[in-house]
């Protein structure tokens, strides 16, 4: 990992297309703008940590589940 | 744009449409799967409410689908210029918009998925799974409340 230190306001850039420059410090953390052409998907690490473990939890569910909770819709809608 | 849903039922006329399996190409893999980009929506309870979205690269491997017409009815997500780009897409009427289901015991414990719902163009059938921008969206929302 590149490890750089920046005051506010100042800038980072990466590649040909994306600045990130820190914008402000605060006691409960600091703002980042991030600058880069819409084709670069931007997302908090979390975010994607999270959706990743979403899918996996809900990837190939068990015969049975799916089976009952097709029973389900079906008695709902008829 | 603003997406306004294709009836599930027409969609599935419109996969199923060739005379080949309708293969549904990702052109960015789901997360945590990225080995798998190509996929056949299958009906399984024969209204198109629930579909298993099913990979053609590993055997085995599919997502439980269902469009969000019958549990999220004014579900409509804000679809980003960069998807439509990759999508190709020219017309809302041309998307078909699919929340991953997780199913729990019973249709009580079961979730679906707002926050990343699979977005597929039917005239080109391209699909990705898209990051939705609201805060408010989770990726466990409750089938019925």
């Amino acid at each position: 990992m590149l490890v750089l230190s920046r005051r506010v306001g100042e800038s980072i850039v990466i590649g040909d297309d994306v600045t990130v420059t820190i914008l402000e410090v605060r006691s409960d953390g600091i703002r980042i703008g991030v600058d880069a052409p819409r084709s670069i998907a931007v997302h908090r690490a979390e975010l994607l940590v999270e959706l990743e473990a979403s899918n996996k939890d809900a990837a190939s569910p068990p015969e049975d589940a799916v089976s009952s909770l097709a029973q389900e819709l079906r008695r709902r809608t008829s | 744009m603003m997406t306004t849903l294709l009836d599930p039922a027409e969609a599935m006329t419109v996969l199923a449409a060739d005379t080949e399996l309708p293969v549904i190409d990702l052109v960015h893999p789901m997360l945590g799967f990225p080995d798998d980009l190509h996929f056949a929506l299958v009906d399984l309870d024969g209204t198109g409410q629930l579909c298993s979205f099913t990979s053609l690269d590993h055997d085995g491997l599919r997502f439980l689908v269902t469009p969000p017409a019958t549990f999220f009815p004014d579900y409509a997500p804000e679809i980003d210029d960069a998807t439509i780009a990759e999508l190709d897409i020219t017309s809302t009427s041309d998307v078909v918009v699919l929340l991953v289901v997780n199913p729990g015991e019973s249709l009580l414990s079961s979730t679906a998925n707002l926050k990343a719902p699979v977005v597929l163009n039917t005239t080109n059938r391209r699909a990705c799974q898209v990051i939705v921008d609201d805060v408010e969206l989770s990726t466990n929302t409750p089938l019925v409340a």
